[in-house]
């Protein structure tokens, strides 16, 4: 699982946008957006290099919440908004059934090995 | 990816290639030709290797120039980078 925090200095409605609306994602998060904003909706992201990826919205609360799965692989991503002094704070999760097996496997081998060269 | 986590054991599985991923646990970044140089085996062994843990989730290649640097999959640096674009972006909203 990955967890990433962030505070932006701006207010939730702004970032609620930033998060959800097409042509804003795709000033910042890829090069071509579809999202259609409901629960079961689908959403499409081109990014220049021939990278494409295709989800599925889970869950809308305006201003606080939003999730969706990816659909080429097992994995989800949820973005929590909330107020800060300093403007939002927004959290994403994302998990992924293949990179939390691999990283675990790998974490416990780069320890093993460190201490092995010791 | 159908079956995730028997990829990791069986990329693991192989000696060579925890050879791989441990020259990259210790020096951070490789590509095939250091690699080739370091680890007893031929250049297209270790790029089988490489495309086998690759395949796995376990490692991942940035291509510089002419040759590919692999290193082990750092989990949430994609994000640090899209948080970081969000961040630019709210900025030249204002």
């Amino acid at each position: 699982m990955i967890r990433k925090e962030i505070v932006l200095d701006a207010p939730r409605e702004e970032v609620w946008e930033a998060l959800t609306d097409p042509e804003r994602l795709e000033d910042w998060f890829a090069n071509d957006v579809e999202l259609d904003l409901r629960p079961g909706g689908g959403a499409s992201f081109r990014w220049a290099n021939g990278e494409e990826r295709h989800a599925v919205v889970r869950e809308v609360e305006p201003g606080e919440r939003l999730a969706f799965d990816w659909e080429d692989e097992e994995g989800e991503v949820e973005f929590t908004l909330a107020d800060d002094a300093d403007g939002t704070r927004l959290t994403v999760v994302e998990t992924s059934a293949a990179w939390s097996t691999a990283l675990d496997v790998q974490a416990s081998f780069s320890f093993g090995f460190s201490v092995a060269r010791v | 990816m159908s079956d995730p986590l028997g990829q990791v054991f069986s990329a693991l599985a192989d000696e060579s290639r925890r050879h791989v991923l441990g020259y990259l646990a210790e020096h951070g970044t490789a590509t095939a030709t250091e690699l080739t140089g370091e680890l007893p085996m031929t250049r297209q062994a270790v790029a089988k290797h490489l495309a086998t843990l690759s395949d796995a989730g376990l490692v991942e290649g940035e291509r510089l120039g002419r040759e590919t640097r692999y290193r082990l999959t750092e989990a949430g640096a994609e994000w640090d980078d899209r948080l970081d674009a969000l961040r630019q972006h709210l900025a030249r909203r204002r």
